[in-house]
């Protein structure tokens, strides 16, 4: 078995969550905007893995199971708020919720 | 439990620092309680006594083990993940009293509705276990824990009402940019974890164990993100576009709690966070703070100045209130950091006086407006000519913008006065010159709020309805606002009251 570098798996890692990151800050569908939190949650989660492995301990992956954790409430509230808006503006689209400005 | 030597050897929690946590402890199984209380009966007044009494039960827990003399020295540690020291629960004081003045007004704010709101009290329950397991912590993975449980609770708070018209647009802000806020921070933690290999805030000798050389690079950059997704919680300047929005949106009880509960918790993990992490040492994260202290205290009263509607306004005042206090956080050596510590929270104690304050009255002149019209949000012209109708809450908001703009004999003065020394200590000239320049501009929209007070009602021209004009405020609501206007006025004065208990 190989030794993949530190490094080659924190880029990884950075990459996934720029892709997430970008996913939220550009789609438009709040559907989506919740799957590339995910993504950007399990990113982190990568990164988790591969530095607790690196230095021989559980640590890394206790905080993922934390961070799957997380990432379920999370999805759970965002659910729900989704079935809200669509009940109410009858659409997914990010651009209806702009109403407060100033 | 059975009983082995290896289990024995290693007590997990002895009676000290069972003591030491009793009041997180408490609170967690009040919040069980409190479960079983809905599942048995549903009563809304049951649950908001109950509520209360929790909260105070903690509250009073916690003076008294300040009092002791358990808390002494560099605190107690309770296994890797919590420490208890003085100020982590001097700040939950501060916490649970805010907590407990959130419960009492939203009172008034639940009764016009129809439902039975357990869930509510519940979560507000949650957002202060969150924000005690925050300002305890002492291992990523317990701020971690406590980020979570504080913000996911604060995402159903904010969107509680949700017939309402900006429920469903604040909750959906609120959940994505703090989900976003805490990936950042927790890919800022991997990635710190990732060179040190210690999630523990103790600053850590592990010694790489593969012979390829550390990358710093992604030490610092961890630092940066980690420190972003506090700031965003804080709203802090380059981080601050959700707060306005959020601040108007949420009903003003939560309001209430996200401008003191929440931020004093992150403010105080981040400065444990800082202090025992040595970050200070850093030249550039120092050179960081400054940046973001000097934008923030600059963005927020500039922003502040065009605000008419008294949520929003609260909302950049309290991002340049937290650009303020950053400066606690360039301390020179680890002997500073007691003074840090001091100055640090008697200025969230008059931040939280003042806020406290000021929301008690908007949201008194909330339900007037409410019985009179349909519009629920407050702007500054309705509360023009206030101090002719209702002397007290006009005179309690008169000294608190007073203490928020910094003025002489009240808290904020004290609390601005130990920054700036602090400010001189390390000769931070840009700070010094950015907190001066701040209060400066701050002056522009706090004294025009309460010239607002004596204005003559009549030259309005949206006023129809006269109703007599006259608020109606409960006794008990009165005797609030009596309170807490002679605590701002005796703490103002006497500001050693409130730094000797800091202090002892």
């Amino acid at each position: 078995m190989t030794d993949i570098p530190l490094a080659h798996v924190l880029i990884l890692s950075s990459l996934l969550f720029t892709i997430g990151f970008v996913g939220v800050v550009v789609r438009k569908n709040t559907l989506f905007m919740l799957m590339s939190l995910e993504v950007m949650l399990n990113a982190v989660g990568v990164a988790f893995i591969g530095a607790g492995s690196v230095w021989q301990e559980a640590d890394g992956q206790i905080m993922f199971m934390l961070i799957l954790t997380l990432a379920a409430a999370e999805v759970a509230v965002g659910l729900a708020l989704l079935i809200r808006m669509q009940r109410r503006y009858r659409t997914l689209d990010i651009d209806v919720l702009s109403k407060m400005k100033g | 439990m059975s009983t082995s030597p290896e289990i024995t050897n290693s007590v997990i929690l002895s009676t000290e620092m069972f003591i030491a946590l009793s009041p997180i402890l408490l609170l967690s199984f009040g919040i069980v309680l409190s479960l079983l209380l809905i599942a048995w009966r549903r009563s809304q007044k049951m649950i908001a006594l109950f509520t209360q009494f929790i909260l105070v039960i903690t509250l009073l827990l916690t003076i008294h083990l300040l009092s002791g003399d358990i808390l002494v020295g560099s605190g107690t540690q309770i296994t890797t993940l919590l420490n208890v020291d003085r100020f982590s629960y001097l700040s939950f004081v501060l916490i649970c009293i805010s907590a407990f003045v959130v419960v009492s007004l939203s009172r008034s704010v639940l009764k016009s509705e129809v439902e039975v709101h357990d869930e509510y009290y519940l979560l507000i329950l949650l957002v202060v276990l969150g924000a005690g397991i925050l300002v305890v912590s002492d291992h990523f993975a317990s701020l971690f824990l406590g980020f979570e449980v504080l913000s996911i609770s604060l995402v159903g708070l904010v969107g509680y009402f949700r017939e309402h018209e900006h429920a469903v647009e604040t909750g959906f802000k609120y959940l994505i940019l703090s989900a976003t806020a805490s990936s950042f921070m927790l890919l800022g933690i991997a990635f710190i974890y990732s060179q040190t290999g210690n999630l523990s805030f103790a600053v850590s000798s592990n010694v790489m164990p593969w012979s390829a050389q550390p990358l710093q690079i992604f030490n610092s950059v961890g630092i940066l993100l980690l420190f972003s997704g506090i700031a965003f919680k804080l709203s802090l300047a380059p981080f601050h576009f959700w707060s306005p929005d959020i601040y108007q949106g949420s009903p003003t009880p939560i309001t209430l709690l996200m401008a003191t509960v929440s931020k004093v918790a992150m403010f105080t993990v981040l400065i444990k966070c800082c202090f025992s992490q040595n970050y200070f040492n850093n030249e550039s994260f120092i050179e960081i703070i400054t940046v973001v202290a000097l934008l923030s205290m600059l963005v927020g009263n500039i922003l502040a100045l065009k605000q008419q509607n008294i949520k929003r306004l609260m909302a950049y005042s309290s991002i340049a209130h937290f650009g303020y206090l950053l400066i606690v956080l360039t301390v020179s050596s680890l002997q500073n950091t007691e003074f840090a510590w001091q100055g640090a929270l008697f200025y969230l104690s008059a931040y939280l006086l003042a806020n406290i304050a000021i929301f008690t009255v908007l949201l008194i002149s909330e339900k007037h407006r409410d019985n009179m019209s349909g519009d629920r949000d407050i702007h500054i012209v309705d509360w023009h000519g206030m101090f002719w109708k209702n002397r007290l809450s006009a005179v309690l908001v008169i000294f608190s913008v007073l203490a928020l703009a910094g003025i002489p004999l009240t808290m904020g003065f004290v609390g601005k006065f130990y920054l700036l020394n602090q400010a001189v200590i390390f000769k931070s000239w840009w700070l010094i010159s950015g907190l001066v320049i701040g209060s400066g501009i701050g002056l522009a929209y706090y004294l025009p709020l309460i010239f607002a007070l004596f204005k003559d009602e009549k030259t309005l021209e949206n006023q129809v309805v006269d109703g007599s004009g006259v608020y109606l405020v409960t006794t008990g609501k009165q005797l609030f606002m009596f309170t807490l206007l002679i605590s701002s006025l005796l703490f103002g004065i006497f500001p050693d009251l409130v730094s000797q208990f800091i202090y002892r």
